[in-house]
């Protein structure tokens, strides 16, 4: 099974393009919900496909998850998923519902995901050199049931999961989610070889 | 004139950025921190002139550095270099008393132009 084997300076530099990415992605998702979003340094977990559904068991209660497939040059490429936790979903309807819109609850939280996707992607991207292009974001689950299922739905091909944790504390409210970037192997290869690019800069 | 430099940054890759983006008139003597506890404690043995601080940081963050620096009346000029770019956050270090917000990755033309329009250069 493919990982990427990553050593502490790797490591180091991809938790730093991760914290650049999240803190610009934060900042349009204070925007849209027009208030301050109080940011965690973000966890990353790699996790291979055989124990992702073993590593998502605290996500299996999952109400929403918005996937959404992503496409740079030099074959990086993957699905982004976002999963929300019942508590967390209400928590996100409730902020929501200070904006009365048109939209539904769902649509907003594809709008949402999106934003947090595409703004992440495009800041990881534009720091390594690389330029993204996305699919349309679709809402894989509204009613409980288990995020297996939906991954294995998935037509995607992907070696390896990585598992980014964040936390948003926005004012009173604090709602969490777990952004996931299922990545195929040719791929992992490719973000090794940036990583020591990069590392080799200095 | 040799200035003393504190970078306080979890990330080993930010720490070494913004050393290698500080202009070489600067005539400096450089330190590292890997979390806020870890500068105040420099900060309070030793005189510092100038800190690069990152806000998100584990132990304590750049927001409770700012906070000692000022309770304990530090004399450091702060320059904040960090990737939580919302507004209120910019205008909560500079009324906490950093002399700017620099956004992450930190370029080195920006650094050198924060720096000069400090009188450091």
């Amino acid at each position: 099974m493919s990982t990427l084997n990553l050593n502490e300076d790797q490591q180091d530099c991809l938790q730093e393009l991760i914290n650049v990415a999240m803190g610009q992605a934060s900042d349009q998702l204070a925007r849209y919900l027009d208030t301050f979003v109080h940011l965690k340094v973000p966890s990353i977990e790699q996790v291979d496909a055989q124990s992702l559904s073993n590593s998502l068991k605290d996500e299996q209660m999952a109400v929403a998850v918005v996937s959404q497939g992503f496409f740079g040059y030099e074959g990086i490429r993957g699905e982004a998923l976002l999963i929300y936790q019942p508590k967390d979903s209400d928590r996100l309807a409730d902020l929501l519902g200070y904006e009365p819109e048109e939209l539904s609850v769902e649509e907003q939280i594809i709008d949402l995901s999106s934003i947090l996707t595409t703004t992440f992607l495009n800041v990881f991207a534009g720091q390594i050199d690389n330029q993204m292009s996305y699919s349309a974001p679709r809402l894989l689950s509204s009613t409980k049931s288990l995020v297996s299922e939906h991954l294995h739905q998935l037509s995607f091909n992907w070696d390896l999961a990585l598992k980014v944790k964040i936390t948003y504390q926005v004012t009173d409210y604090s709602f969490n989610c777990d952004m996931v970037l299922l990545i195929p192997e040719s791929a992992i290869v490719n973000i090794t070889a940036v990583l020591n690019r990069i590392l080799d800069d200095f | 004139m040799e200035s003393s430099i504190l970078v306080c940054d979890d990330s080993n890759l930010a720490r070494k950025q913004v050393l290698r983006s500080l202009p070489e008139q600067l005539s400096a003597k450089t330190q590292i921190a890997k979390n806020g506890e870890e500068a105040l404690v420099i900060l309070r043995s030793q005189n510092i002139d100038i800190l690069f601080l990152d806000l998100t940081m584990p132990v304590l963050d750049g927001v409770g550095v700012l906070q000692g620096i000022k309770d304990e009346n530090i004399d450091v000029a702060v320059f904040v270099i960090s990737a939580d770019i919302q507004p209120e956050m910019q205008s909560k270090v500079l009324g906490l008393g950093a002399k700017a917000f620099l956004r992450k990755p930190v370029k080195t033309e920006i650094l050198n132009e924060n720096l000069a329009k400090h009188g450091f250069l």
